[in-house]
Parts: structure tokens; C-alpha cells; sequence
């Protein structure tokens, strides 16, 4: 009984696994922004991000 | 058989007494609570009791081994410090004799083997080791018993009441063997254990309450 | 020696009985419920019965004999067991010493007048079904013996001195209270052996593991059958788990992943799509001007896009603030990532930390036109460093077959663990335990 519902799992696993190189999931972390609009091409500087600054002060005032 | 029976004595029905050394019962007509006066209290927790003579065999019982057919003609009843057991004489339908041992209901058939080497009683031990017929047999039991009845027809005519010793014998493949220091010259006989139903056995003895 | 055949013993006697009679009234006496009853009242004049009726008396030390051990099956009950009728006809408790410690168990012998004998045994809650062996089992000596019983091993468990301590009922030889054997168990679960010596006599009989309720239910026996405590020594592992065919099943479920990875890597692209070298002018303040990369097609599927940061820093870091946008749909992946690698001498060695290069995965990128945002930071007083930025699309990310293979890892390691508490616990009560524990 238990090898059965085991080898269900094992192959909800592989099936994940497949599922997780197809379709190109990642666990790196990132955020995803809406509507950049296309003058960032020309002006760069004007693009915010939470990233922008190494080891920014995230906490409040 | 085992669960004693008597009859109230108020009513005269038949009662029974749960097991063999229960004292009270009720009687099912009357409901008098009734009390056995005949059992050994001192005894009661310290000893068992010895089952009344139990075999389903009895004489004429017929049965089959190897398919040859056999009828049962005699019996011997040993007794031994702590018990007893049954020999059945059984003769096969080409008139060799054999012996039925029925043992706690453990049932054994072997035959008379002449001519081999015995030990003497006194060298024997329990797990020495002896080999007849390209068998070897490991000592089990040794008992010291001495005949207590017979019954029907039996290869031999005198009885001795003092205990001989018997020997028991068995291998790994079911196999069977005793040796008999009644006489002078040990006797042996060789055979195998056999289950009760493979002996297809007819005409035994009806025990109430027993199909 | 004597002539003539000595004739058979006489059957036994009728049983004496007597009626219990009140003293005052003469009335037979009737009772309703007289299990445990030796106080007995007169129902017609309700006088109490005298201690000292000689009667009364006998059940009175009957009871004082028996009251304290109650057999769990009554003797007398019948039942049916592997499809014959028994009766249980004798009962008897017998025990061992072991380390200063009694340990009791139960013996019941069971009847059929064709079939013969059986046993049931009971320690703790645990029963077992016994019958005397037909075939000599042949032992092996040795540092673990073993018995072999019609071509199955079984090792060795326990030896030790049993001795009866009580017994009522029937049994084929005389049992007496102080009665002692040498008893050695032999086991392979669900089965056990056992060899009881006494002088001039040695016996083999055969177990098997019953469980409680088989025993309640093939003698009618009313309420719930104790518990069984502990593991017992011939007791079959829990029947749903085989720690074997669940290691298998991994093996088999490995393999598919090994063979699932060697595709995967064989039919991703890992297409290069961009690749380019910067540098990062010594001086320059914190959060140099951003800026943004020429346009690059990501052609194909919908799939992953790594970017592989190379920075030849030494003792210092370099910080990118990267954004993947979407020239079409104006959508973008924002993140930062660091590449930084210090190294240097001491007492124990050469010693270094970091790396030279980051990799980082962008999730599930749509086909189309894509540019980089780049926003370089170092530290205030750091040298030139020069850096590649190199992206590549449809990658295998082989973290996560690592994570599959302890996602399918650990239901057998706790399955074996399992396993392995339950045969410790078995063979803690016997001569040879797995693991010897201080505490004893």
C-alpha cells in the first residue's frame, strides 16, 4: 500500500521536475515590473528599482 | 470428556462441570448452585490434572498407510511418572504387524527392524545420535514406563509390571524411531510421523459432543 | 513374570456432588450471578450462609486457589482455530529470570480428540498459536546460532530457565507448580521455535504470531482483547511497509531522474543570446551612471534565461542592478546580483572565499525582442574591474533534480528508520540486542 501511494509521489516529483525545466521555473529571487516604458532605452537613469542600491536600507523611518 | 459430568442431586438433570478440576456449577433446570466434593483442593493450582484416556482409536478402527489398508487389533496403555500414551497394534493387509503410537494425539506408525546394532540402556542420552538404514536419528526422549493395560490380540504374551525404559527418536525429515529395552534384547522399531487425517481412519470412537 | 494380560484401568470415577443447602430453611440454595460469589445469601429466608459449611467451604478454597490469576480465555470455552473446534482444557503460568526481573507469560492448552494438541501462549498482550514440531529441526552453532525447520532459518533469541508457577486444568504430562525447563527460542516472524529440555527429554514446538483479535474472535470471547506492549520476539513487522520494495522503488524512481536529467541536458538549447564586456572605472562614486544594452531576440518557447556575471575582482566586489526588459510587452525582470572573491594567507594556509562568477536563472521569458538595464556599484576605493555579462536561454537547472532526489529520499529514509526502531525494539528483550544502551 505504501509502495504504491510512494511510487504515485515519486512520480509527481519527476513530473514536477520535468514541468519545472520545461516551462523554465527558477528560485532566484526577483520582481516583476509592468509597462517599463520604452524611453528607458534613451534614458536609463530614470528606472527605479529595489535593487538599485547594494545593501539598501530596507526598514521603516 | 474432559469437562466431567454428573446429575444433580436435587433434580436428577445432567450437568457439567466447566473443566476437570471446576468445583461449582449450576444445574440448568433447577439453578441449584451445585459442588463437587471429590477434588483434591491442595492440589488445585500446584498440579495439573491428567486427561482421561482421549484416543479417538479403538480396536477395529481402519485406516490407510502407504496405501496399504490396515485394522487395528490390540493395544497396550504405558504409564510414566507424569503421564501415558498408547500403543495400537495394527496389522496390514499383507499380515505384517506394525504398531499405531498415539501419543497426546501425536501419531507415529513404525515397524519391527531386526538384526541391527543397539546400544545398551545405559549409554543412551538424549541428543546422542544413531543411524539404521541410512537414516540417522537424534534421542528426543527417554522414558522409563512400564505397561498399565492391554486390549485385543498382541504379538507378545507375558507382562512384566516393573518400569523398562523406551527410547524416542527423531530426524529432521519426520522420521520416527523407538527403542524398547522390555526384554532382555533391546528391540527397535523404525517408522514416521503420520497425520491423523492422512490415515483416513474409520470406525473410531465417538466422543459426545465431538462431531 | 506374571501370566495373564493385566486388563485396561477402569474408566474414572462419576464426579461427587452435593447442592448447597441453606442451614435455616433447608432450600436449595439459587443464585442469579455467582461468578466471583462465596458469600452466598438465601433467597426464601435470606439468612447468610455459614463460612463454616462444609460446602461453602469448598468453594471458599477454591477460590483462595485460583482468584488471583484468571485465565483471559475461560477454561472450558471452545473455539475454532484454523478451522478445528478446541477446548481449552489447561492453563498454566510460567516465567523466566532475567537481570533480577520475573518476566510471566501464559500458556493455554487447547483439545480436539481427533486432532490432537495445541498451545496458545500469551506475554504481554502478544499470542501464539504452537504445536510440537513432527521434524527435528537441525541447529548450527556459532556466534549467532540458528535452527533450520523445514528449510527455514531461524536465529537464535533467547535461552533461559523456565518455571511453573501455577497450573490448573489439564495436561497431557503431570505439570506441577516448581516444574523447570530449559527453554530456547528460535525466531523468524512471523514464527518461532522452541526447544524446552528437562532431564531425559527434549521438545521442539513451532509458533506462530496471532494477533489479539483472531483470538477474541475464534472463541467468542466478549469486551476487547488487552493491548500487546512492546515488540514481540516473533511479532511480523507492520504488514503495509517493506522496507525492501520501497528502497526499489527508489532505485527504479533514481534512475528515471538520472535519465530524465541526461534528456534534459541533451535537448536544451542553452542558446547563447548576448554576450559583452564592460569595465568599471576606478573612483567612480557609488551608483555609476546606469545604462542599457543593445536589443537581443530570444527566439523558441517560453523558457528559462540565465546571465552569467564574470568580474575579475580580487579582494573586492562588484554589485549589478540587473532589469531583463521586454522591448514588445514593456515587461521586465528587476534583481541584483553580486560577485565578489577575497583571498589571502594565514596561519593554516592559503585561504579564499566567494567566486568570480554569479549565475543567476530568470524565470519563464516569452519569446521576443529583450535588452538588459545595467547599474553597476563597487566599493569607494576599488581598482578597475572588468566584467562580462553573458546570457544564454533554455538551461538545465540541475538544483532541482538535487531537490528531487531528497524529496524522493526522505519518505525511505524515514520508512527504514521506522523499520529499524521496530526489529531494535524486538531485539532488546533478547540475548542479543542490537545496539547495547549504557542506561541498562
Amino acid at each position: 500500500m505504501f509502495n504504491q501511494l510512494y511510487l504515485i509521489y515519486g512520480f509527481l516529483v519527476l513530473g514536477s521536475v520535468a514541468m519545472s525545466q520545461y516551462r523554465g521555473w527558477s528560485m532566484d529571487t526577483m520582481n516583476e515590473v509592468k509597462n517599463v516604458p520604452r524611453s528607458i532605452r534613451d534614458n536609463p537613469g530614470a528606472y527605479r528599482s529595489i535593487y538599485s542600491s547594494y545593501h539598501h536600507y530596507t526598514g521603516g523611518k | 470428556m474432559t469437562q466431567p459430568v454428573s446429575n444433580c442431586p436435587n433434580c436428577g438433570a445432567k450437568i457439567t462441570f466447566q473443566w476437570s478440576s471446576s468445583v461449582q456449577t449450576v444445574c440448568t433446570y433447577c439453578k441449584s448452585i451445585l459442588v463437587r466434593t471429590d477434588v483434591d483442593l491442595k492440589k488445585v493450582g500446584q498440579v495439573a490434572d491428567l486427561p482421561p484416556d482421549s484416543s479417538p482409536i479403538q480396536l477395529n478402527t481402519e485406516g490407510i498407510y502407504h496405501n496399504k489398508a490396515f485394522v487395528v487389533a490390540g493395544r497396550i496403555l504405558y504409564q510414566y511418572e507424569q503421564g501415558g500414551w498408547n500403543e495400537w497394534h495394527i496389522v496390514m493387509n499383507d499380515g505384517a504387524s506394525a504398531w499405531l503410537s498415539d501419543a497426546q494425539d501425536e501419531y507415529a506408525i513404525s515397524f519391527p527392524v531386526p538384526g541391527q546394532t543397539l546400544p545398551a540402556a545405559p549409554q543412551v542420552q538424549v541428543g546422542q545420535q544413531y543411524t539404521w538404514n541410512k537414516q540417522t536419528y537424534t534421542v528426543t526422549v527417554i522414558t522409563e514406563a512400564h505397561y498399565n493395560g492391554v486390549e485385543g490380540e498382541l504379538p507378545f504374551q507375558y507382562w512384566d509390571k516393573t518400569n523398562v525404559i523406551f527410547v524416542d527418536l527423531r530426524s529432521p525429515t519426520g522420521k520416527f524411531a523407538t527403542l524398547d529395552y522390555s526384554d532382555e534384547q533391546p528391540a527397535l522399531y523404525l517408522g514416521e510421523f503420520v497425520e491423523f487425517d492422512d490415515l483416513k481412519l474409520k470406525n473410531l470412537r465417538q466422543f459426545e459432543g465431538w462431531s | 513374570m506374571s501370566a495373564g494380560t493385566p486388563p485396561l484401568p477402569n474408566p474414572p470415577a462419576k464426579p461427587q456432588v452435593k447442592a448447597l443447602h441453606c442451614p435455616q430453611c433447608g432450600a436449595s440454595i439459587t443464585l442469579r450471578s455467582f461468578q466471583q460469589a462465596v458469600t452466598v445469601v438465601c433467597e426464601s429466608c435470606h439468612c447468610i450462609l455459614d463460612a463454616k459449611d462444609p460446602t461453602l467451604k469448598i468453594l471458599q478454597q477454591f477460590q483462595a486457589a485460583t482468584g488471583e490469576l484468571l485465565p483471559l480465555i475461560p477454561l472450558g470455552t471452545r473455539g475454532k482455530l484454523r478451522g478445528t473446534d478446541y477446548e481449552v482444557i489447561g492453563f498454566q503460568r510460567r516465567s523466566i529470570e532475567s537481570d533480577g526481573v520475573r518476566y510471566d507469560w501464559h500458556e493455554y492448552l487447547l483439545f480436539n480428540p481427533y486432532k490432537g494438541f495445541r498451545y496458545l501462549s500469551e506475554y504481554q498482550g502478544h499470542w501464539n498459536d504452537i504445536t510440537v514440531c513432527k521434524d527435528l529441526p537441525v541447529v548450527r552453532t556459532g556466534l549467532v546460532p540458528s535452527a533450520n525447520y523445514l528449510g527455514e532459518i531461524y536465529r537464535h533469541f533467547q535461552t533461559a530457565d523456565a518455571t511453573t508457577g501455577y497450573v490448573i486444568g489439564e495436561f497431557p504430562w503431570q505439570v506441577r507448580v516448581g516444574e523447570r525447563a530449559a527453554v530456547t527460542d528460535y525466531v523468524r516472524p512471523p514464527r518461532l521455535l522452541s526447544c524446552e529440555q528437562s532431564s531425559g527429554e527434549s521438545t521442539w514446538s513451532v509458533g506462530e504470531y496471532t494477533y489479539p483479535q483472531e483470538i477474541w474472535k475464534a472463541f467468542n470471547l466478549p469486551g476487547k482483547p488487552p493491548e500487546p506492549i512492546g515488540v514481540f520476539e516473533n511479532q511480523p513487522a507492520p504488514a503495509t511497509v517493506s522496507v525492501k520494495q520501497v528502497w526499489a522503488a527508489f532505485l527504479a524512481l533514481t534512475i528515471f531522474l538520472l535519465g530524465l536529467m541526461a534528456f534534459n541536458d541533451m535537448v536544451a538549447s542553452k542558446e547563447p543570446v548576448f554576450t559583452s564586456a564592460y569595465q568599471l572605472n576606478p573612483g567612480t562614486p557609488k551608483g555609476e551612471a546606469s545604462f542599457v544594452t543593445d536589443v537581443f531576440e530570444l527566439k523558441g518557447r517560453t523558457s528559462n534565461v540565465e546571465i552569467k556575471t564574470s568580474a575579475n575582482v580580487s579582494n573586492s566586489w562588484i554589485y549589478l542592478n540587473y532589469a531583463l526588459i521586454s522591448q514588445d510587452t514593456g515587461r521586465a525582470w528587476d534583481f541584483g546580483r553580486e560577485v565578489s572573491y577575497y583571498s589571502g594567507y594565514d596561519s593554516d594556509g592559503s585561504w579564499s572565499e566567494g567566486s568570480r562568477h554569479d549565475t543567476v536563472i530568470v524565470p519563464s521569458v516569452p519569446p521576443g525582442h529583450y535588452y538588459l538595464r545595467i547599474e553597476p556599484e563597487a566599493d569607494a576605493r576599488h581598482p578597475l574591474i572588468s566584467y562580462t555579462v553573458a546570457v544564454r536561454r533554455d538551461v538545465p537547472v540541475f538544483k532541482f533534480y538535487g531537490y528531487a532526489l531528497l524529496a524522493l529520499f526522505l519518505p525511505v529514509l524515514y520508512v527504514t528508520f521506522k523499520s529499524i526502531s521496530f526489529e531494535r525494539a524486538r531485539w532488546s528483550e533478547s540475548d542479543h540486542p542490537i545496539l547495547q544502551s549504557e542506561s541498562d
